[in-house]
């Protein structure tokens, strides 16, 4: 397999409220995305996941690193050859409610993204909304309602359907169904399943469902305070996770089975995530970390090969010192 | 439980009154709820959970007319059809709220410690000044650290969690008998989600606390809950103890739920279990079982009239589903 999308060293940094003061919202990340591959990325709120994926589809500016899209550096490009090259990597946004028009029918929505997309002959564009509708799992006879008498999962299907208007290669869906209802998010999963074994179309999943992301994707990135800290096979980051981040944040999701609940004593995390304003000095997650030793304060930690392609930013992940935390 | 409920809920009907149209959210409700006893209710947007809770006690949306019938006993007083001036004395005093969303919930324009004093004043009459003694005890209660230092703070300078925790103490500040929390940790981080759930639990066994918990996570359903209530399209379609309806459910749509969410020993890559259809759009009530058109056990009579609530075979679970329940029908 190839690797469709590259980000390198990417930084994206934000002006904070104090002046001369920079949030690096994404600190040196590294990732890459193979052809027709679903690939996880996971953290809580503040990590720089979501700043990460509008890093690359062009909606914030990094300050530096590389995003190569299909060999070819984004940041070489400019104008219109920088736009073609873009709609190659499409957003699919969390919130189906603010990310459509109320105002416009499903077919004008589409339509729309048809006429960007520089589909120039009207029947056209009726045979590909057609098309799009069928491959998101509508019928066509929804064509002519307002997107707002949709439910959620359809709205989500249709901005889906809009994304896919300019024939992506890559979607970056940013919690695609976290603002869906329960029953009807697998519904939306299997979609992104389907659209990967149909179009070939490959996906950076961006969510904090740990679960959703362990069934879909193949491999997983765990970002923590704008860093990568774990990344790995989901198979191997999921049943042997290496960074103390990571172990902590899958033993605090609680699983629907009281007898599991009621035994379960899980270590708990203390505190809440730094500013990164001013981040702690060395191992960012040192200041929550129960493995935490002194010299995690002096030195940013070194990425350890748990296997081959398994790896993680901490002094006792991997090799002859793999450390574990224990519950509390 | 055998203690007398706090809290008695029948038959409760509400019908909403915008401008437009009427519609009913929550379509004859009943539950109980005794002291030191967690109760989840779980559903999606729409099932009516938040409604069945908030509107009895006159909180609902700008411009909107709620009529709302049936019984509703809180500590023997009857709710329903209360004046204004009752159900005010009662919020926040004997009944206390955890919103989802703390940064709306909170004045930014204020510091925290002033929001939890003026609960204490205005309920427990305290002067200004023990009023704010009484703040920075509860800041210490839910846990934050440098309580001096947080009683000066404005929301905006705190983290989720660290809000979360100021509406609980300013939730508990009047030390209610009742408290109702919708979607409490919906909004947190999973790491910060588990600090939360235990920081209630810890305050509900001390101060003897009957706890409402609104939720769609049957993950903090298990966690939390003794008893749970599951909703949909503004009914209950079951209720019983957390162990058994997670683990014998006896209604198609529970069932569901709880096959949908996504498990350990599911392949990487497999396709994603869910419910068929998409949930019903709040309006005029339903004529038979809401559920029959994604049921895959419907027959022709679901459609006929609303499906009996009754007991199931499973001791202490009651179910809105006669196909399922043979016992059940027998005993109709």
């Amino acid at each position: 397999m190839s690797a469709i999308l590259e980000v390198e060293h990417l930084v994206t940094s934000f002006p904070s409220a104090k002046r001369g003061q920079t949030i690096k919202a994404v600190n040196d990340v590294s990732i890459h995305l193979n052809q027709g591959e679903i690939v996880g990325l996971v953290g809580e709120s503040g990590c720089g996941k979501s700043t990460l994926g509008r890093s690359i589809v062009g909606l914030e500016k990094p300050q530096s690193g590389r995003v190569v899209f299909d060999g070819v550096d984004l940041g070489s490009l400019s104008g219109r050859r920088l736009r073609e090259a873009r709609r190659a990597v499409q957003y699919v946004f969390q919130d189906p409610y603010a990310s459509l028009n109320d105002r416009q029918t499903v077919g004008e929505a589409i339509n729309e993204a048809l006429i960007i997309a520089g589909l120039r002959s009207q029947t056209e564009r009726e045979g590909r909304i057609a098309e799009l509708l069928n491959q998101v799992g509508l019928a066509t006879t929804v064509r002519d309602r307002f997107t707002r008498e949709l439910s959620g999962g359809q709205r989500q299907r249709i901005a889906i359907a809009r994304s896919l208007a300019v024939e992506p290669r890559v979607l970056i869906c940013d919690e695609p169904v976290s603002a869906l209802d329960l029953s009807i998010r697998a519904q939306v999963m299997n979609l992104f399943l389907d659209l990967r074994e149909k179009l070939g179309v490959s996906c950076l999943f961006i969510a904090h469902d740990l679960a959703l992301v362990r069934q879909a994707a193949s491999r997983v990135y765990v970002m923590y305070l704008g860093k990568v800290v774990e990344s790995g096979s989901s198979e191997e980051v999921y049943r042997n996770p290496s960074h103390p981040y990571t172990q902590l944040l899958l033993a605090s999701v609680p699983e629907a089975d009281p007898a599991t609940e009621r035994r379960r004593n899980p270590p708990l995390i203390t505190g809440e995530i730094p500013s990164p304003t001013n981040p702690p000095s060395g191992c960012f997650f040192r200041t929550r970390c129960p493995l935490s030793v002194e010299a995690c304060a002096e030195a940013e930690p070194v990425s350890q090969e748990v296997s081959s392609m398994h790896k993680a930013a901490c002094r006792f992940a991997g090799g002859l010192f793999a450390k574990r935390v224990s519950a509390a | 439980m055998s203690s007398e409920p706090i809290l008695r809920v029948k038959d409760l009907t509400i019908d909403l009154l915008t401008a437009h149209t009427v519609v009913r959210p929550v379509d004859g409700v009943a539950y109980e709820l005794s002291r030191r006893e967690t109760l989840a209710i779980v559903g999606e947007s729409g099932s009516g959970k938040t409604v069945t809770c908030f509107a009895p006690l006159g909180l609902m949306p700008v411009g909107v007319q709620a009529d709302i019938s049936g019984s509703i006993l809180f500590d023997s007083r009857q709710l329903v059809g209360s004046d204004n001036e009752t159900l005010r004395s009662l919020r926040g005093k004997s009944i206390g709220f955890i919103f989802q969303d703390p940064m709306s919930a909170l004045n930014p324009a204020r510091r925290v410690g002033r929001q939890i004093a003026e609960v204490a004043e205005l309920h427990l009459g305290m002067t200004a000044r023990a009023a704010e003694t009484r703040a920075l005890e509860l800041i210490k209660m839910v846990g934050m650290s440098d309580p001096e230092i947080r009683l000066k703070q404005y929301p905006h300078e705190l983290s989720g969690g660290l809000r979360q925790r100021v509406m609980i103490a300013i939730a508990i500040a009047a030390e209610p008998t009742l408290l109702v929390a919708d979607e409490p940790t919906t909004a947190l981080d999973v790491t910060v989600q588990a600090q939360i759930l235990r920081l209630l639990k810890e305050i509900q066994s001390r101060m003897d606390m009957a706890m409402i918990l609104i939720t769609h996570d049957m993950g903090v359903v298990a966690g939390a809950a003794d008893r749970v209530m599951v909703m949909y399209a503004g009914r209950h379609v079951e209720t019983g103890p957390t162990e058994r309806v997670l683990s014998q459910p006896q209604h198609p749509y529970t069932m569901g739920l709880i096959d949908a969410i996504p498990r350990k020993q599911d392949a990487i890559g497999s396709r994603f279990r869910g419910l068929p259809g998409i949930p019903p759009i709040l309006g005029a009530p339903i004529t038979g079982c809401a559920f029959m058109a994604r049921c895959g056990y419907a027959v022709d009579a679901c459609g006929e009239r609303r499906p009996p609530f009754l007991p199931t075979a499973v001791p202490g679970v009651s179910a809105a589903c006669p196909v399922l329940n043979i016992r059940a029908k027998e005993c109709a």
